[in-house]
């Protein structure tokens, strides 16, 4: 037996959209069931609750592959909606947290230092240490928990797939594509509302909004490509995409706020593009072009909120 | 496992299933068919001592447990129920897998025909193949190759004529291993030429090798390619569809494990497997192409006109 747990449906990039129904069909089993997002909203407590584990599980995990932090919270969640917020006390969050992280490492077969974990959940109060054995006993109680159903099918699994359909050629242009997308979606999974929509959703979502901001001439195609795809429902992603684009918003106003270029995802991006020209010298010119756009698309969207609706893009 | 909370019990999986024999034994652990003591139900109980270091679970576990309940959805794939930790006399961790009981495997139930003359009935061979591709199509819809096809980890019901895939990843450990001496060298029987050649890289199409092979000997009872050894085995395979060559198969001469073989050239299947109707014939050509990426897919292979008579409404 053998399987790509983090690309599953990279055999069939020379095969039709038709080919490839199992995941679509299965990404149901891996989150957690509807009634999640509504209860957590009817508590402040549960909210502060998760975005506390959230919070541990993205320290622990913040130098590693996004697809574990990703899988990590997906755990998280797939358990508090089967258990419930049982100990509201912050060193069952820290333990929670941990055991997520740990089962996701394990799932991803990512190596990680036990000590640096011991470092990190010690920071900030002197308070418990876990012994192997405890982490093992809440590891257990997770995988029960979760009827060991732990290989999530998250909305990474899908962007290849998406990807392709996009039929963008140079590979630097899709790695950045992916790159970006993959940053919305791990930024998006903190927020509760994204929590309704299936992660083939959220994928499609999370790719049309980053071709948008980079290649917005092509994006009229791309949104072609995924509305033609008979497992993406159009509305669902249509709402998935302002939720998407939201908290996108959110985030350069974050940026604005801080007044600091330093680490922030548009120099990310400004890095890719330049990155991008001294690569390709024939594609100066192209690359320039969308850069120019890019910038220009920027400070068009610091001072209008106005959302940009869906049909507009019809008539490109 | 039971909700953790007031008054609810939590069975170990001693208290939870009578054994009643064992069944198998493999590297890692045995076999037992066992009752489940609330509701009656017989299963496999397949338990395996955790190599446990201080992490726990190990991931390869971890993994593997969590593919085989993602394809317990599908009805021709063998059903991973439940899993249950527990603690053996020494207090280390086991495992328990509880998967649904089958009564037989492929493998007997070809050697059940064992009259001259009498043959599986072909409206039996195609709904068996048929439920073999779904089940295939299944795994590979899901990016999961199964690498050991053969017989032996096919299971049956033989009153509904139901068949399963069994032996995916660590369940595999579980398969009564073969006996020294023994003539019957099972995996290389229904492995892939590239496999055989060295191919590093493995593919869905090793699968469907082994799929074609399991489908000509459902016809005749016998294997097609019984080598007792690789070099044999390719021998075998060259004897009948011809010895490959750059033509029909791009890139084998370069593979890391060719040589110089003996040239033959090309026998109709029809003299391999006789008394398999035309269509039967062309879709288990299609399932030994040579070259891997030729080779048709399962998903393709339920859609072949063989199928076109079968009633599939219970499978």
């Amino acid at each position: 037996m053998d399987f790509d747990l983090e690309n599953p449906l990279g055999n069939f990039h020379d095969l039709p959209c038709d080919a490839v129904p199992s995941l679509f069909l299965i990404e149901s089993d891996h989150i957690p069931p509807p009634n999640y997002c509504q209860s957590l909203k009817a508590s402040d407590f549960d909210i502060s609750v998760r975005r506390d584990v959230v919070s541990l599980i993205s320290q622990l995990s913040c130098t590693f592959d996004p697809v574990l932090p990703y899988l990590a919270i997906n755990y998280l969640d797939r358990f508090l909606a089967n258990q419930g917020i049982l100990q509201p006390k912050p060193w069952a969050n820290k333990l929670l947290a941990v055991s997520c992280f740990s089962l996701a490492a394990k799932m991803l077969k990512t190596e990680y230092s036990a000590t640096d974990v011991q470092v990190l959940m010690n920071h900030g109060d002197g308070g418990a240490i876990f012994e192997t054995q405890t982490i093992q006993r809440m590891e257990g109680i997770v995988l029960g928990a979760l009827q060991w159903r732990m290989r999530s099918i998250t909305p990474f699994s899908f962007i290849p797939f998406f990807v392709n359909l996009f039929r963008l050629k140079d590979p630097a242009l899709r790695q950045v594509l992916k790159d970006r997308a993959s940053e919305i979606i791990l930024k998006s999974q903190r927020e509760i509302k994204v929590l309704e929509f299936k992660p083939s959703t959220v994928a499609a979502s999370a790719l049309l909004y980053a071709s948008h901001e980079l290649f917005p001439f092509q994006y009229p195609c791309f949104l072609r490509a995924i509305s033609d795809c008979s497992y993406i429902n159009k509305e669902t992603v249509v709402q998935c995409y302002n939720v998407i684009q939201d908290i996108a918003r959110e985030e350069y106003e974050s940026v604005l706020n801080i007044n600091s270029t330093s680490d922030t995802p548009v120099n990310v991006l400004d890095e890719h593009f330049l990155s991008l020209e001294s690569e390709k010298t024939n594609g100066t010119n192209v690359v320039v072009t969308q850069e120019q756009d890019f910038k220009r698309r920027k400070t068009t969207d610091y001072g209008n909120n106005r959302r940009v609706p869906f049909s507009h893009f019809h008539q490109c | 496992m039971e909700k953790t909370g007031a008054g609810v019990v939590v069975l170990s999986a001693k208290e939870a299933f009578e054994k009643l024999e064992k069944v198998g034994e493999g590297t890692y652990g045995k076999v037992y068919r066992a009752r489940e003591k609330a509701t009656g139900k017989i299963v496999a109980l397949k338990k395996t001592r955790l190599h446990e270091d201080q992490d726990g679970v190990p991931p390869t576990t971890l993994r593997e447990v969590s593919i085989l309940r993602m394809l317990s959805r599908d009805p021709h794939v063998v059903s991973l129920m439940d899993v249950k930790q527990g603690q053996n006399k020494e207090g280390k961790t086991v495992l328990y897998l509880v998967f649904e009981y089958m009564d037989t495997d492929l493998k007997k139930f070809i050697r059940s025909f064992d009259q001259p003359g009498q043959n599986i009935p072909p409206e039996t061979i195609k709904s068996l193949m048929y439920q073999l591709c779904k089940g295939i199509a299944f795994c590979h819809g899901h990016g999961i190759l199964h690498r050991d096809l053969k017989p032996h980890n096919l299971l049956m019901d033989r009153k509904t004529m139901m068949l399963k895939i069994a032996d995916l990843g660590l369940a595999r450990a579980f398969t009564v291993p073969i006996k020294k001496y023994t003539h019957e060298i099972l995996t290389l029987w229904y492995r892939a030429p590239e496999v055989l050649l060295g191919a590093t890289h493995y593919s869905m199409a090793v699968d469907i090798w082994s799929v074609g092979c399991i489908f000509a000997e459902l016809v005749t009872r016998r294997a097609l390619f019984p080598g007792d050894s690789e070099l044999q085995q390719l021998l075998h395979i060259f004897r009948l569809l011809g010895t490959p060559n750059e033509e029909v198969w791009p890139g084998v001469s370069k593979l890391k494990d060719w040589h110089e073989y003996p040239q033959w050239n090309s026998q109709s299947l029809s003299t391999a497997v006789p008394g398999l109707e035309e269509l039967g014939l062309d879709l288990l050509s299609q399932m030994l192409e040579y070259e891997p990426s030729k080779r048709i897919s399962a998903k393709k292979a339920m859609e072949h006109a063989y199928f076109d008579d079968l009633d599939k409404r219970n499978l």
